[in-house]
């Protein structure tokens, strides 16, 4: 092995040669720069092999040819050799992407930004405390220098800052230095450790350690570092966010050995008020650079945070350590280094990148990375902390972190969301070839380290998962056309699908059938669509992969992963609407607060298992089963749009494109539904202080049912309505589950199954006539009957089946809830369902007559069907309802059988035609012949007595004693339930959204309240710092 | 005379944090630093003096044998020396700032430099 | 009990009866509430002079598809309730259609109707049409809900949801009827009743039709015919489910014509004394007065 004393020696080396080169010979001086930076690196990757082979351990390396307490000593173990490549790749990167920037200023910036790496190795490899402080004085020195690399006029205010604070820091590290001297006698951290004459009450030792606190910029004593980060120069801002900040973590690690672990609770105190502030105070941010700037700060807290919990994270510190510091250091970077390519601050300014959509890409695995999504290691880092502390009872630490990082994916989402959205300007970006390798160079390494740590992991790798990578592999195709690439989609689903069909149990064959043969068929749909329709197969496939593995998983682990999986996809999905940003953001925070809650809920009935069964759900400690229950409970109701967490839903769904509508709505939301059944089965009634939880349900099941209904009526916009309505027929199936009885059960299952088929088909009506007439407000259509009758035929099958009117398959699942409720325990809840009932006729009848019935329009009087291929799905799903409405048992019967082991009361009987229960019967087949024998009769019969009836024009009618001739006077339509309005609208009241609202409005204000705390001033920062030791020490103190 | 030192040394360094936070021109500013890092080095030497001994110098009045319990520890003022060049780069670098700032801004009121904020 | 193909005619002789009773019954109705009104009112065999002239008529239009087929979902609809429900108890001859499926399928096939006359009314283009079905299905939501409840406290009562079986249950003396038995269940389902016979006070749902030129001026001649038939069939056909559920069914025909005609004259009295509600006042009115009986009815079963 080379000696570790080279990451110290050859860039000081390197440097002084510089310095001694005639001037002028800038290339020269640039390859040097390069190769001891490239050379450095594979040293430290030289290392880090060796480390992580185990073919050497830990190595002291002493200077001056004795042992401490006499020389200076490094230490180089895995962790540091990680770090120094970290850095020095770090450097090496910035360094290709300053060329030009260097070329201007010359060997001297080179120089110093040598330096400036070689003071972070050593930071990185001392462990002795006056050398960390010469060190952490270099990196002072440098950054200096380094921020005049900045165009940025500010930057030398912010320099001054900085150098204003770094005094204030250094006076408090050196005479807490000087005293842990004095009362130890010796320099060498791990002499001090394990000399036992520091304890934990030693001021110096606090001096000393709040010093290097301060180095890590915590919240709120950073407004000189956020001033920095906004104005120099991205590359030496990625510098300064991924591998200063490492360096000094390290620094803080390693002092914390002193004194017996005493002070673990402050870096976890203010780690945490960081990561919690840091995050707050992004959310009121405009600026890209200075939102990263809060984002680094939020992290360094997060990580404070593991460093103070290391006494509970035993071996699997360094794992979640090196995961969260990893992803964020190559996350911040990359985005940094974006940053540098975009011309103008404001975060829309970043729109630029939908130049090109690798840009897109990596600005997405950056985003992802550093919110911690599936399959990067902050990913597998934070289910292993978040377990850990539940199984230490921290609880409270971790709804705090978890709090904050749902506020740190707000920033982050929306900002992503903007991008995506919204008119691109084309000058905003300029492409230099050595940015964009460094770029790639980034992402790649992204990838690398998810792949990495997915094998590090004890619950095994996600990147080997073939659903997912099928969807990832759909990346690579993107400049196939939209036909190829959509039999390839709809070919990998069936396929997958019959690879495992064998596999399936009866209850996850009926969502296995939903997920990959019902998602083909509204592919289907896709064929209409032209070009190359980039992002939408990816974000496609991974929501279809994160369902097919959700439906098979047997850890909560895989479980909890599938779920991110198809969040991550089906909100790529949504954001592609034309207007859907606001709704995407919305179902994004929704769905990763609901997300969050299952991993507490999963942590605590984990205790300490990190890779808990799901099986073992039901043999959790009775004292936290029904909290697990809770809270999992309601991530799943998350998705299911249950009332109080349903505001994401209508304009998701709404917003969406025509083909996308229906694989939320009819597929993606049965994920909930799925999830709510593994827990049901699982763990079985729970009650909390008495209540049981599965009346709770009951209630918000009929709440959802009723109010979702009542709003659905009162939409004009056809789409709005269908999505309220799903929210009311996922409220009628979590009744059905938490009726907790065989027929309930029997009843979610139908109309997971029915929703499915009528909602995706009415989806797809809709959308094909929203798409031939433009708009999607139901008063400015009407009449199109004659013009769309296949669309037409589509929703009247599809009304007739929602509204439960028999023969058709809607009756069915009616007919099952009254056997169903015969059993019910409690009653009041039915009242709520019984009222909400009809009123589903309300909406559905004016969905189709607003649209098809009633007064065509002129400017619609040359529409034609909806296109060919959003037609043959809708056909193929009358055809289903059809089937399924004659013999419903084709897919009930197995699904019945296979619930009596669960609820061995109550099952049906299947006999010949007629079904049959403990209560009543039904004959589905007997009710299709009877119904359409009389109907056929009857018609016959007015064919016979009226077969010469003449077709008469659109204005053949009279009212009020004058013939009308414009339809829109004529066409009843707009505020079509005024008198219900009038009569019930109060119950309509958005109290959800204004209370959602209101808390996303309060924390805005507290952000923007907070954020005039750093006024700009030098000298306020300094009372700010001087404020935060004296603060901290008291508290502190009087905490202990 | 050690805790005099000591005092001293604490005393410079709050009249310099004081000077430091109540001027706001940014050359008393960097003066006031240099005070307090003075009455830091003062601290360093105060605690790592030792009374009754000698400079740690190995010559004739002081032989190796007895070394260890004539002389002071050297090491504080090994770092004293330290410190007193990393201040000195500190304050030029800070001078240097104080210079560039003046030319491209025409002031040298720290409060005038806050169009950074928030 | 398993189909028959002898079922067909008898199911033919309960819908003939059935059909000739309403349209006398219907017409005596008229009369005793134009008698109310001081009015001499129609002949008894009006109706049947109304249909004929109907069927009879030649000249007819239409507006499209579902305007034609409008009158026919709504005749299949009064003919199909009637005929999934059993008429005369303990009679195999009269108990229909009833083995295709239980009280349920009664409650729910009363929309078919209900939902296709919407559908054609609605492609008349005529905005009559849609205010009434809008005012219509307004007040069919809170209307319907005291009778639910009171089916649901039935069946729970009974612990069965065949019609077969709880008429069975109510079998032996007029104190086991349901009207006794459980009397906030009727209670409430009576005054949902009031709703669905479109007489005063809910009667605001027909208004469209009074003003001359509403959709029965688009629906003439055979469709109007139709529609007549099944307004003969439809109401007896409902009151068939009260008596069954409420009032301990019928044995025989003479028992049926009488339970009917005086569970009809229920609506009938309460219609000739009071003004008319707006649909808000009768959304109001059910769940204020009507709905707290069907609960404290489901309760206390």
């Amino acid at each position: 092995m080379v000696s570790a004393l080279s990451f110290i020696a050859l860039p000081l080396g390197t440097a002084f040669t510089l310095g001694l080169l005639p001037q002028g010979m800038q290339r020269v001086n640039y390859l040097l720069t390069l190769l001891a930076l490239a050379l450095l690196s594979l040293i430290a990757a030289s290392w880090l092999l060796a480390f992580a082979a185990g073919e050497i351990a830990t190595q002291q390396i002493f200077t001056a040819g004795t042992t401490p307490p006499f020389s200076i000593n490094l230490q180089i173990g895995m962790a540091e050799a990680a770090g120094l490549l970290l850095l020095n790749l770090t450097g090496l990167l910035s360094v290709i992407y300053l060329r030009d920037t260097l070329h201007q200023q010359g060997a001297r910036a080179m120089a110093v930004l040598l330096i400036f790496i070689m003071a972070l190795s050593g930071i990185v490899l001392t462990r002795d405390l006056f050398n960390l402080f010469v060190f952490i004085e270099l990196t002072t020195i440098a950054t200096g220098g380094l921020i005049l690399l900045s165009h940025d006029k500010r930057a030398l205010g912010a320099g001054f800052k900085y150098l204003v604070a770094t005094q204030i820091i250094s006076i408090t590290l050196l005479i807490g230095t000087i005293f842990l001297y004095h009362d130890s006698g010796t320099l060498n951290i791990d002499g001090m450790a394990a000399g036992g004459l520091i304890t934990g009450e030693s001021l110096a030792l606090f001096l000393v350690l709040i010093a290097l606190i301060l180095e890590l910029k915590p919240f709120p004593a950073n407004g000189w570092a956020l001033d920095i980060y906004e104005s120099a120069h991205p590359a030496f801002s990625a510098i300064l966010s991924a591998a200063a900040a490492t360096a000094a973590l390290f620094a803080v690690d390693r002092l914390l050995l002193v004194g017996s672990n005493s002070w673990l609770p402050l870096a976890t105190a203010v780690g945490v008020v960081s990561f919690v502030g840091a995050n707050l105070l992004a959310l009121v941010q405009r600026n890209d650079r200075r939102i990263l700037g809060y984002s680094s700060i939020a992290q360094m807290g997060l990580l404070l945070v593991v460093v103070g919990q290391r006494d509970i994270l035993g071996e699997s510190y360094l794992f979640i350590a090196g995961g969260i510091l990893l992803a964020h250091a190559i996350a911040k970077a990359g985005l940094f280094w974006l940053s540098g390519i975009i011309v103008a601050r404001d975060l829309s300014d970043w729109r630029a990148l939908q130049r090109n959509p690798l840009y897109i890409f990596a600005f997405a695995t950056f985003i992802a990375m550093l919110v911690g999504l599936p399959p990067f290691p902050g990913f597998y880092a934070k289910w292993d902390l978040v377990h850990l502390l539940a199984a230490h009872d921290r609880i409270a630490l971790l709804l705090a972190l978890l709090f904050a990082s749902l506020l740190e994916a707000l920033f982050l989402f929306r900002w992503f969301g903007y991008v995506i959205k919204g008119e691109a300007n084309p000058e905003g970006i300029i492409c230099a070839r050595n940015k964009l390798g460094v770029i790639a160079a980034a992402t790649v390494a992204a990838w690398g380290v998810a792949y990495l740590w997915g094998e590090m992991a004890l619950q095994g790798n996600l990147l080997y998962s073939i659903p997912l990578l099928a969807a990832l592999a759909f990346l690579l195709l993107e400049w196939l056309a939209v036909p190829y690439k959509n039999v390839l989609a709809i070919s990998v689903l069936l396929g997958w699908f019959v690879v495992n069909y064998a596999d399936y149990n009866p209850l996850q064959l009926i969502f296995a059938v939903i997920i990959l043969v019902g998602g083909p068929l509204i592919l289907l749909s896709s064929f209409y669509a032209r070009g190359r329709r980039i992002g939408f197969y990816p974000a496609t496939m991974l929501m279809f992969a994160g369902m097919a593995q959700l439906i098979v998983a047997k850890s909560s682990f895989d479980f909890f992963a599938a779920w991110e999986i198809l969040t991550i996809g089906s909100y790529y999905l949504i954001l592609r609407g034309k207007a859907s940003e606001p709704h995407a953001i919305s179902y994004i925070i929704f769905s990763l607060g609901g997300a969050f809650l299952m991993l507490t809920g999963f942590a605590l009935a984990a205790a300490g298992d990190l890779n808990f069964l799901l099986s073992n759900l039901s043999e959790v400690a009775p004292a936290v089963a029904p909290w697990v229950f809770l809270l999992l409970a309601i991530g799943f109701m998350t998705k299911t749009a249950a009332i109080g967490v349903h505001i994401w839903l209508p304009g998701a769904h709404a917003e969406a494109e025509s083909d996308v509508s229906p694989m939320l709505s009819g597929i993606l939301l049965k994920a909930g539904l799925f999830g709510l059944m593994v827990l049901m089965l699982e763990m079985g009634r729970q009650s909390l202080y008495g209540v049981d939880l599965t009346h709770v349900m009951l209630w918000i099941g009929a709440l959802s049912a009723l109010l979702g209904n009542l709003m659905a009526a009162f939409q004009e916009d056809a789409k709005r309505l269908l999505a309220y309505s799903s929210i009311a027929q996922l409220g009628y199936a979590l009744f059905g589950l938490a009726l907790m009885n065989h027929l309930g059960w029997l009843l979610a299952l139908m109309f997971v199954i029915n929703h499915f088929i009528y909602k995706s088909m009415l989806f797809l009506s809709v959308g094909g006539v929203a798409k031939r007439t433009g708009t999607r407000l139901m008063y400015r259509m009407g009449g199109l009957i004659t013009l769309m009758p296949l669309s037409f035929i589509a929703v009247l099958i599809g009304i007739i089946a929602v509204s439960g009117v028999p023969p058709l398959s809607g009756f069915g699942g009616r007919w099952i809830f009254y056997n169903a409720i015969m059993t019910a325990e409690y009653r009041l809840p039915l009242i709520i369902i019984f009222l909400a009932g009809p009123i589903a006729f309300l909406y559905l009848f004016r969905l189709i007559h607003t649209i098809f019935l009633g007064q065509l329009k002129d400017e619609h009087r040359q529409l034609r069907e909806a296109p060919f291929w959003m037609i043959l799905p809708q056909m193929i799903f009358v055809a289903c309802l059809m089937v399924f409405a004659l013999v419903p048992g084709l897919a009930l019967k197995r699904v019945d059988h296979y619930l009596l082991q669960y609820f061995p009361e109550g099952g049906l009987s299947w006999d010949g035609l007629t079904i049959t229960s403990h209560f009543g019967y039904w004959s589905p087949i007997s009710i299709m012949v009877i119904v359409g024998v009389i109907f056929m009769t009857l018609f016959a019969w007015l064919l016979f007595v009226n077969r010469r009836a003449q077709k008469v024009k659109q204005f053949n009618i009279v009212f009020a004693a004058e013939r009308p001739f414009r339809p829109e006077t004529t066409h009843f339509a707009w505020n079509f339930f005024a008198p219900y309005r009038k009569a019930l609208g109060f119950l309509t009241e958005p109290l959800v959204t204004r209370f959602w609202d209101a808390i996303g409005e309060a924390l805005h204000s507290l952000a923007e309240l907070l954020r005039r705390f750093y006024n700009g001033n030098g000298q306020t920062y300094s009372v700010h710092l001087l404020a935060f030791v004296v603060i901290t020490f008291l508290l502190a103190r009087g905490v202990s | 005379m050690a805790y005099i030192a000591l005092a001293t040394g604490f005393l410079l360094i709050l009249i310099g944090l004081y000077g430091a936070l109540t001027h706001s021109h940014i050359l008393r500013m960097i003066v006031a630093f240099t005070v307090a890092n003075t009455g830091v080095n003062l601290v360093l030497v105060g605690v790592g003096y030792m009374g009754g001994r000698t400079a740690p110098i190995l010559d004739k009045a002081v032989e190796v044998s007895a070394a260890a319990q004539r002389i002071i520890d050297p090491l504080p003022q090994a770092l004293v020396l330290t410190a007193i060049v990393i201040g000195l780069g500190v304050t030029a670098l800070m001078l240097t700032y104080a210079y560039r700032l003046y030319v491209t801004r025409g002031t040298l009121d720290i409060s005038r430099y806050t169009e950074l904020k928030w | 009990m398993q189909f028959d193909w002898m079922q067909i005619p008898y199911s033919l002789l309960t819908l003939f009866i059935v059909l000739n009773y309403g349209m006398l019954l219907n017409a005596l109705i008229a009369k005793i509430a134009a008698r109310v009104g001081r009015r001499h009112g129609i002949p008894i065999w009006q109706n049947y002079a109304d249909l004929l002239k109907n069927y009879g008529i030649r000249s007819s239009i239409t507006h499209g598809v579902m305007f034609y087929l409008g009158p026919v979902f709504r005749l299949a609809g009064g003919v199909g309730l009637l005929l999934f429900v059993p008429t005369i108890f303990g009679s195999e001859m009269f108990s229909n259609l009833s083995f295709a499926g239980d009280l349920i399928l009664a409650l729910y096939f009363v929309f078919f109707g209900t939902l296709g006359m919407a559908l054609g009314a609605g492609e008349s283009g005529h905005p009559h049409a849609a205010i009434g079905v809008s005012r219509g299905l307004s007040q069919v939501t809170t209307a319907e809900l005291p009778f639910a409840l009171a089916v649901f406290a039935v069946a729970l009562q009974y612990q069965t949801l065949s019609v077969t079986d709880i008429v069975a249950a109510q079998q032996g003396g007029f104190l086991n009827w349901t009207l006794f038995t459980n009397p906030f269940a009727v209670a409430a389902a009576m005054l949902g009743f009031l709703g669905s016979m479109m007489r005063p006070p809910f009667d605001v749902v027909l208004a469209p039709q009074e003003i001359p030129i509403g959709p029965p001026t688009e629906y003439h001649s055979s469709y109007l015919a139709l529609m007549q038939t099944n307004r003969m069939i439809f109401p007896i056909a409902k009151i068939v489910v009260y008596m069954n559920l409420f009032f301990g069914g019928a044995a025989s025909w003479p028992v049926f014509f009488i339970k009917v005609f005086f569970i009809y004259m229920v609506s009938v009295l309460v219609g000739v004394v009071f003004p008319r509600f707006h649909v808000e006042q009768s959304v109001r009115w059910f769940l204020v007065w009507a709905v707290p009986f069907g609960i404290i009815a489901v309760l206390m079963v």
